[in-house]
């Protein structure tokens, strides 16, 4: 009203007209507008910046307050973390996984079983009577000494029918103890602990020294002009951080594609494409098989403060009615990856993932084999996106986690 | 934000019009940012305003709104009958494991059963279990639901070969528990109806018939990624079949369905590759269904005499290889079951 009445007057000054004041060539609407506009910029700002700096406590807190509602049991911990691969029944899978009911290991008690749960195991094990290729993650960073105390208690309660009960300070105590001393190396080491199981079948030489040859070690640690070391940004042992992936334990073949990808502009990333434009094929090929054998612990987190649930019905179930079958229907039953064509995704950083997962929706990512990336993440939404690559950093990498560099990581094997 | 034009006041050497000006340039525009996030609060705002459009996947993209729908597995009931209803979708998820007794080969019910037994053309539960009992020309008999999946486990799950050599006796838990499953994701479907989206749909055979080099040439394309170059499917780290073989010893036998080129071709079609159904043409469905059932599988185990006799027995006017020749070999001799086919290593 009062913007219109103004511009009616615009052609004839009122009596207190004095030449210093101008009239208002600009209309009422338009302030409105910027105003409003200026007021939802602050608002936008201040509710990310909030966010950004609010989201790793809220979600620390949010577990924390779901864990003792609806997980505290050791049974919900037990089908949430182990029965994708020993099962619900604890029968474990033929020729696979190892099954719990029965086994021989638990009759030592759960003290062993929270050291199995916090190392993992890597190699070959024996388990009433069939040999197992085991590849066990570590749970150390999946799980806390309250929820490792629960599950070893239940499990061999459950499992071994012994009713003895593990404390959370003990757990805290054993994950001192264990420190950086790696995955078990198979049954062989876990039987110098364990009395009552079975021969043991020998654990094969640890394949990182073979991998480790004069050139890699030279392009991983230490850089050549323009391919610099990978380990400036990948760390020591390939575990990435943030937007720089996890490499560490990756299909050996799947690595070189990438980097062979980079090279010849099949797959568009700056600093990686002058990377691997100085490497040969015998180099890529020789770095790939590297970072394959490598072991680390997860240094990932859901960081994105995304839906979790939401995350883990897409990766165990996808969502049918868009058209996306479940990440692990290609990726493996936990998100190991199945090599040499579908990468692990456990412990993947968020951030990596979700990026990775816009780009090959926006077409930035197009490598993927039959074009399955690109239609799979077109069909999700950015939340779809972000849940997922927060389900999966929240998983426990495999093959299981060994802190100790790649060079003396023999040293923990029997 | 107010505080802009409130320091042009000071500046200004009062005029009435100019206070009066900001504030309702002030109030209007907080009406407006409190409009605007009404409509989005409400979800009025258009979708491309508030987010990038979503593009569903091949496989979603058929109107599915007349399609049934079975219930969300969220809604299992927390009872007796919801146990069996879980029993249920593992063994139908996990047959290996949950069935090991009777599975003689490396396939789960899922494999070919798609999304738990729930997705529309890939012979969905929910649809089979509204049309049983009913009379089936390949036994010659009124079949139950229970005779129904025991031919499942005979021949498509190669129980011959399993520990106990045979399909879960009549009467068996197994059977309880997967008609449980089967029962509850068929919730208010209507019985003894014809529902769209059951079996596998069909796939016209074109005119061109079918050709092995052809089919070759598309299995190389489109199916090597994930069940192998030798179609051996592929393990993960564990040893666990991610992806299910195609022939071989640890495949479906000559006696199952999928064994039959026609079955092969209208599950390919509709399904295959993974999230990109309809991909391929008619024509390479069917050439590609040929190129994998040309290949050796366990025997049928209903053969008791020589191939030819099998053929004429069980197979005759069937769309199959069963008892053909293909380069001076004949098919359908079977192989047999064994701790089988290994997934290709790593290396």
């Amino acid at each position: 009203m009062f913007g219109r009445k103004s511009k009616s007057d615009h052609p004839r000054p009122d009596e207190n007209f004095e030449p210093y004041e101008e009239f208002s060539g600009i209309p009422m609407p338009v302030y409105w507008i910027a105003i409003a506009l200026a007021a939802w910029g602050a608002f936008m700002l201040y509710d990310t910046g909030k966010d950004v700096t609010l989201a790793q406590d809220e979600r620390v807190e949010e577990r924390a307050v779901q864990i003792s509602a609806d997980q505290g049991e050791g049974g919900n911990l037990f089908v949430a973390n182990c029965s994708t691969c020993h099962q619900p029944d604890g029968e474990g899978l033929r020729g696979a996984v190892p099954p719990l009911a029965g086994s021989e290991v638990l009759a030592a008690g759960p003290e062993i079983v929270a050291r199995i749960l916090l190392r993992g195991i890597d190699g070959p094990i024996r388990v009433g009577g069939d040999d197992f290729d085991g590849h066990m993650p570590s749970f150390a960073s999946a799980l806390n000494d309250d929820e490792i105390s629960r599950i070893a208690s239940y499990v061999t309660l459950t499992f071994g029918e012994t009713d003895a009960k593990l404390d959370p300070k003990r757990v805290a105590d054993l994950r001192h103890e264990v420190g950086d001393a790696g995955s078990f190396a198979g049954g062989a080491e876990l039987a110098t602990i364990v009395t009552s199981m079975p021969p043991q079948p020998p654990h094969p030489a640890p394949t990182a020294a073979d991998a480790m040859t004069a050139t890699v070690q030279d392009l991983v640690f230490a850089g050549r002009d323009d391919v610099w070391a990978c380990a400036s940004c990948h760390g020591d042992l390939g575990q990435g951080g943030e937007n720089t992936p996890r490499l560490a334990g990756q299909p050996a073949k799947y690595l070189t594609k990438q980097l062979n990808d980079f090279r010849d502009g099949t797959r568009d990333n700056e600093s990686m494409q002058i990377v691997a434009a100085g490497l040969s094929d015998a180099e890529t090929a020789a770095l790939g098989a590297y970072f394959a054998t490598l072991r680390a612990t997860s240094n990932a987190s859901p960081n994105l403060s995304a839906d979790l649930a939401r995350g883990e019905r897409l990766a165990l179930q996808g969502d049918w009615s868009l058209g996306v079958p479940a990440c692990f229907t290609c990726h493996g039953s936990s998100g190991f990856g199945v090599a040499p064509d579908f990468p692990a995704l456990a412990a993947q950083h968020a951030p990596y993932t979700a990026s990775q997962l816009a780009a090959w929706a926006g077409g930035g990512r197009q490598n993927s084999p039959l074009g399955l990336m690109s239609q799979i993440s077109q069909a999700l939404s950015s939340q779809d996106r972000r849940a997922v690559a927060d389900y999966l950093a929240s998983l426990p990498p495999v093959p299981a986690g060994r802190t100790a560099s790649a060079q003396e990581g023999t040293s923990n094997a029997e | 934000m107010p505080n802009d034009p409130k320091s042009r006041e000071s500046d200004s050497s009062g005029g009435k019009h100019t206070a009066r000006n900001i504030i309702f340039a002030a109030g209007g525009g907080l009406a407006l940012v409190a409009l605007g996030s009404l409509v989005v609060e409400l979800g009025l705002a258009p979708a491309w305003l508030t987010g990038e459009p979503v593009q569903k996947t091949a496989m979603a993209q058929k109107p599915r709104d007349d399609l049934f729908h079975p219930p969300d597995t969220a809604s299992i009931p927390d009872d007796e009958f919801g146990a069996a209803v879980q029993r249920g979708m593992a063994i139908f998820t996990n047959t290996g494991t949950n069935a090991s007794d009777h599975v003689g080969n490396g396939l789960s019910c899922s494999n070919c059963h798609l999304d738990s037994g729930r997705q529309p053309l890939s012979a969905p539960m929910w649809a089979a279990w509204v049309a049983y009992p009913k009379y089936r020309g390949k036994n010659k008999q009124i079949n139950t639901m229970e005779d129904r999946v025991m031919g499942c486990f005979t021949y498509s799950m190669n129980a011959q070969g399993s520990p106990s050599g045979g399909p879960p006796p009549h009467g068996d838990d197994i059977y309880r528990d997967l008609e449980s499953y089967f029962y509850w994701l068929a919730t208010g479907a209507p019985t003894n109806e014809k529902l769209d989206g059951s079996g596998f749909g069909k796939v016209e055979k074109p005119e061109q018939g079918y050709d092995l080099a052809r089919g070759e040439a598309v299995f190389a394309e489109d199916c090597v990624v994930c069940h192998g170059p030798d179609g051996q499917g592929q393990k993960d780290l564990n040893g666990r079949y991610v992806f299910p073989p195609l022939w071989g010893a640890d495949s479906y036998n000559w006696g199952a369905g999928m064994a039959r080129i026609d079955t092969a071709a209208a599950f390919v079609k509709h399904n295959m590759p993974l999230s990109q159904p309809g991909k391929l043409t008619d024509q390479q469905a069917w050439d590609v269904a040929a190129f994998l059932d040309s290949h050796e599988r366990p025997k049928d185990p209903r053969q008791k005499g020589s191939v030819e006799e099998t053929r004429k027995a069980h197979h005759d006017g069937d769309e199959t290889f069963y008892g053909k020749t293909v380069d001076g070999r004949l098919i359908g001799v079977g192989m047999q079951a064994s701790a089988a086919a290994k997934a290709p290593e790593e290396d």
